[in-house]
């Protein structure tokens, strides 16, 4: 078996563990290597040709694959290793990476630092409950995604769409311009789940319906998928006989949400997050476990390319400081925690002499508010104020609060939202 | 002629009520001044920028993403599809190639949005 | 006996007001017409007649209001596969690759015979079989006297053999009933005593039990030290240690090879569309592939057995579908339970037909729940109802209540194939030379499945006047590499080998890239992502495919030569993709007007 000791791991390439080998390599981390699963680096990016990518950081909207080439030209020139085609099997509480590809065969990997960055995963058809029968036809939007854009093959002629997520709205406009057909887009929830920007160029552009209230009850075909019959919902989310409608159609498409993908996390037994669904993360992104850090959609699903590489940097300057023993971690950590209508926080500690001037909070808010104002307590006197003319549960938010504000002594953070 | 639009310039997603009399056009609805440039321009001539792919044949992937130097009209959309879907590259492509220059003469061209290069055999992948 | 039939049928509450037809057989077979109004009535008024004694079995031709079964005419496709020139010869034909068919093919291949096994669908294992719940169950609950009791003991012990020699996973964890109720202690500890004292053998209903090895009595404490996350405060358990674990397909697929190995002959996609008799005697069989003659055919058709039995105008039992289904757990829950586990004195299992269910376990470590037992018209319908669910939710809930619903991965149905008098039928046709009937397997058919195999070889045996063995015969299927459950040095050494084991196809379950070539090029090919999925476990994970899916598609092509648009998720017509997306003249956008 092959034996190797590196200053930083990175698992995954995708925008997140791209951004963080290149950050930790600036800071001075010699050995970075990432260790990559598929045949090239940019993860999910590479299948998102559509546009919109970079707002923040680069000011103008790229496609996914042109964001991904940024990164992957800068790892190109800075001495980064990089396995691909390579995974990762186990990561061991010492920091301990067995990783195994087809030439190096299993490796045993020593390593100062590591970094998560597996990204997420999309939710099935299971997982969701649509009763019927389990025929070919029914695929997530990311796999759809993938056979159009990368294979280059159409899996159907006339698709419906379940789940106004991004993706579903993307897919929605995707198909429409390679031929397949687009009954329309169903949503269980009462508003869209997608950003307003993709609805209008999405759906309104193409003229393709969205049905809110409104889901894929079953699935019809043995073999293959031959129709499916969606329904209205109640506020509690179940069908309201009657309403029933069955519609003929060769493809289902998934778009029913994303799940950080955290089999490594679970295993190495980091704290998780029940909120965000994963690990616990403090204001470098380390996790509750000395040098493991976490970074981009591990930590939770963010909406923009451009959250997710930022958190990646953090990370990747953490990973960097530690290895050079510049975070103390003897420090009791601050929790920061969601108040008021807000759903989760990211990071969820602090330790303010270990972070720089500020720091960065990213949440979401419970549900659509108005003409709002967020502030954020120290155990309960406010340190910060900032109002928004809108709040919506898709639309993740982000403030930044000074570290200065936050007395040493200080408990907890919190973040609420409250209208006016 | 009057048309309604959602504004897309920030989250509040303003209905815009875009209305033309006598070559003059007025916004309503609009909460901001972008949001009346936006409402503007989508009456007049809405844009967006055109992302397909077009097939590309030895490299490790069947097709090539591409992209729009600039947006495009909305109107003519299908049509550049339909040009670009008779494209057919060889490997190796250097992202940022042009693949088609002033697509159906708008004056813009059409891109590669990434590089792709070439490999010996296709077989050997999975 | 007619008219006792009429008496029970009018005298039952819900069956009482209908125009049902009785005809009674000279041999005692009870043949049932009318209309009711929904299909548990029907299925009822079989199961009422069937107890009545002396009746042999039941063809059940009552209808339910409402409820259509098609039968779709297949004498074109006959009359083609006729003339189609295609014919060969066998000397046993057996119908239908299910558990049954491929353990019954396996054991004649010990013989010096030619069998062709004829499969409609495009891999073994594909209908109830893979849909089972892997139990190979101890027997206690079979009926005594009955095949189900006497091969169901039997097939338990011989198991042990065949995991050794096909080299498939076989756990032997037992099963435990957990009791609550002091009233079913109560009964258990008499049970005990009956057991013990040999009392048992006097008492007609406890024969079986008395048969059964392994059978232990828990306290509530050595019932909670042995599995800590039962709901509750168990007061003891009846721990039935012979019970195994299998995967079903897994089972099937490695008999179905190793009779390949020795010669036996699988044809898949080959569907029966007619059954030859001539004289009184069985001739061959027509199949969508041509006509195949042989002198013995073993119907082991599962749902359809009927059917085929009616083909060769043998008709004396009707199979009614009863649909179950299960329910996976995500693998974090691994080793949560170490047995399968149910409750003692669950009246609704009893009276749904099934062995109870609950929570039980794959061998791979995943819980299992379920499966459900509902009555169906239709052969065909493995839907899942949320009712189902509900049912296998509760069932899992009443034996811990730590796993939630959401941690399922996946849920299925399979269709079990039983007939009214709710036993096997094994034996040589009473009407048809060289018919022997193989149906009503369904649970405990699995665990069954080896007895019934060489039960059916003594009927051959019978029928054709003997049997010579064959000599060659190789019992064992050597065992592929599973590179989930190798060290990390045994993996290093098995990449080096042959790099394609470095090749991570399906993250969720840790499937190769080299394990799914060894499928793909097995004995038994594995030619659609389905049979890929049974044969390595790809897919089957928590993404369910989402990520390797793709994946496994390309390497089927591939490996098959075939076009990506070729492959199937399950044969037929279940492609997966529909079209080229740069083929000039597809697609209706590449023409459409501009808008």
């Amino acid at each position: 078996m092959k034996e190797l000791k590196i200053d930083v791991a990175v698992i995954g390439g995708g925008p997140a563990g791209l951004a963080a080998a290149i950050e930790a390599k600036d800071q001075g981390a010699e050995q970075v290597m990432i260790l990559e699963r598929d045949v090239e680096l940019g993860g999910i990016l590479q299948q998102c040709i559509h546009d919109g990518f970079g707002l923040h950081r680069f000011g103008k909207r790229l496609s996914g694959c042109g964001y991904a080439h940024h990164f992957i030209e800068s790892v190109a020139s800075k001495e980064i290793d990089v396995k691909l085609k390579t995974i990762v099997l186990e990561i061991t509480d010492q920091r301990i990476i067995y990783a195994m590809n087809e030439i190096d065969g299993m490796m045993r990997i020593e390593c100062g630092a590591i970094i998560l960055a597996m990204g997420c995963r999309e939710r099935t058809r299971s997982q969701v409950f649509i009763w019927g029968t389990r025929p070919s036809g029914v695929l997530t939007a990311g796999t759809v995604q993938r056979y159009i854009n990368m294979e280059g093959y159409l899996p159907g002629e006339k698709a419906v769409i379940l789940g106004s997520g991004d993706i579903g709205l993307i897919m929605a406009r995707r198909m429409t311009l390679e031929g397949i057909e687009v009954e329309g887009v169903y949503e269980v929830m009462e508003s869209p789940g997608g950003l307003t920007r993709n609805i209008s160029q999405c759906l309104k552009d193409f003229q393709i319906p969205m049905y809110l209230s409104t889901t894929v009850v079953r699935i019809h075909g043995n073999r293959k998928l031959e129709g499916v019959t969606v329904a209205q919902v109640d506020e509690n989310r179940q069908p309201i006989e009657g309403t029933e409608r069955y519609i003929a159609c060769d493809l289902l498409v998934l778009a029913v949400g994303l799940i950080p993908e955290n089999e490594l996390s679970r295993q190495l037994e980091v704290e998780m997050d029940p909120r965000t669904k994963g690990p616990i993360v403090d204001e470098h992104f380390m996790t509750s476990m000395p040098g493991i850090f976490a970074a981009g959609n591990v930590v939770t699903v963010f909406d923009l390319v451009d959250y997710v590489s930022l958190t990646g940097e953090i990370a990747g300057r953490g990973a960097a400081k530690y290895l050079q023993g510049k975070l103390n971690l003897e420090l009791p950590a601050k929790d920061i925690l969601p108040g008021d209508a807000v759903n989760f926080v990211v990071p969820q500690r602090i330790r303010t002499a270990n972070a720089e001037d500020s720091i960065l909070i990213y949440f979401r808010v419970k549900e659509e508010m108005r003409k709002v104002e967020v502030t954020a307590t120290v155990d309960g006197e406010v340190c910060m104020r900032k109002k928004h003319p809108i709040a919506l549960p898709p639309e993740m938010m982000v403030e930044k609060i000074q570290v200065g504000k936050i007395q040493e002594d200080a408990r907890e953070l919190r973040v609420s939202v409250k209208v006016g | 002629m009057k048309n309604e639009f959602t504004c897309i310039v920030c989250p509040m997603s303003c209905v815009l009520t875009v209305e033309e009399q006598n070559g003059e056009i007025t916004v309503l609805g609009n909460g901001c001044k972008r949001g009346k440039e936006f409402g503007k321009n989508e009456f007049i001539n809405p844009k967006r920028m055109v992302t397909t792919t077009v097939k590309v044949t030895g490299s490790h992937l069947n097709r090539l993403p591409v992209i729009s130097t600039e947006e495009l009209p909305l109107d003519h959309l299908f049509a550049y599809m339909h040009e670009l879907y008779q494209v057919v590259l060889e490997a190796p492509v250097e992202k940022g190639q042009i693949i088609i220059e002033n697509i159906g003469g708008s004056g813009v061209d059409i891109v590669a949005s990434r590089s792709l290069n070439q490999i010996e055999s296709k077989k050997e992948r999975a | 006996m007619k008219n006792k039939i009429v008496q029970a049928i009018k005298e039952d509450e819900t069956l009482s007001g209908y125009q049902i037809e009785v005809f009674v057989s000279a041999d005692k077979i009870v043949t049932l017409t009318g209309e009711v109004d929904d299909w548990q009535q029907v299925v009822d008024c079989g199961h009422l007649v069937a107890k009545i004694k002396g009746v042999r079995n039941i063809v059940n031709d009552m209808t339910a209001k409402g409820i259509v079964i098609p039968k779709r005419d297949r004498s074109m496709e006959i009359q083609q596969a006729m003339e189609s020139g295609n014919e060969t010869a066998c000397d046993i034909l057996v119908i239908g690759a299910g558990i049954a068919g491929c353990a019954i093919a396996r054991e004649l291949a010990k013989y010096q015979v030619k069998t062709i096994v004829v499969e409609k669908n495009s891999d073994v294992a594909e209908e109830a079989t893979k849909a089972n719940n892997g139990n190979i169950h101890p027997g206690v609950l079979a009926k005594p006297g009955t095949l189900k009791a006497e091969l169901n003991l039997k097939g338990n012990e011989m198991y042990t053999q065949l995991a050794e020699d096909l080299h498939f996973e076989l756990k032997r964890p037992g099963s435990l009933n957990v009791i609550y109720k002091k009233s079913e202690w109560r009964k258990m500890k008499a049970l005990q005593v009956m057991r013990v004292t040999g009392l048992g053998h006097l008492v007609p209903p406890l024969r079986q039990v008395m048969k059964v090895p392994g059978l232990k009595w828990l306290t509530g404490d050595e019932v909670k030290k042995m599995e800590p996350h039962l709901k509750g405060e168990p007061i003891g358990g009846f721990w039935m240690t012979t019970m195994g674990l299998v995967e079903p397909y897994e089972v099937c697929i490695a008999m179905a090879e190793n009779a390949v190995e020795n010669g036996t002959e699988i044809r898949l996609n080959a569907e029966v569309l007619d059954v030859l008799v001539e004289n009184g005697r069985i001739a061959g069989v027509v199949t969508n592939q041509g006509v195949i003659r042989s002198e013995i055919v073993i119907n082991c058709a599962g749902v359809y057995s009927d059917t085929i039995a009616e083909m060769a105008n043998d008709r004396f039992f009707t199979i009614h579908p009863r649909r179950g289904a299960i329910a996976i757990i995500d693998k974090s829950r691994k080793g949560f339970l170490k047995t399968p586990a149910g409750i003692r004195g669950g009246k609704e299992a009893e009276k749904n037909n099934t062995k109870g269910g609950g929570a039980s376990v794959t061998p791979e470590g995943n819980l299992l729940w379920g499966p459900t037992a509902v009555e169906i018209p239709w052969k065909e319908d493995k839907s899942v109802e949320a009712s189902d669910l509900d049912y296998i939710t509760k069932l899992g809930m009443s034996v811990t209540n730590k796993v939630k619903r959401s941690e399922i991965i996946t849920f299925f149905a399979g269709i079990r194939a039983a007939d009214y008098m709710e036993d096997f039928i094994i034996e040589r046709s009473r009407k048809v030379g060289g018919l022997i009937h193989v149906a009503g397997i369904q649970s405990p058919g699995l665990a069954s499945a080896p007895a019934i195999a060489e039960m059916v070889a003594g009927l051959v045996y019978e029928e054709r006047g003997g049997l010579l063995v064959n000599p060659a015969f190789n019992p064992v299927r050597e065992p592929k590499p599973q590179f989930r459950h190798l060290s990390h040095e045994e993996q290093d050494a098995l990449i080096q080998k042959n790099s394609k084991y470095g090749n991570i196809i399906c993250r969720c379950e840790l499937i190769t890239e080299g394990e799914i070539l060894d499928a793909i090029h097995a004995t038994i090919p594995a030619t659609t992502v389905d049979a890929v999925k049974r044969r390595t476990r790809s897919g089957m994970g928590r993404c369910q495919g989402g990520f390797c899916g793709p994946r496994v598609l390309e390497i089927l092509a591939r490996e098959l030569e075939k076009e990506p648009t070729e492959i199937t998720v399950k044969g037929n017509d279940s492609f997966i993709l529909k079209a080229d997306n740069r083929q000039p003249q597809k697609g209706g956008s590449h023409e459409r007007t501009e808008n």
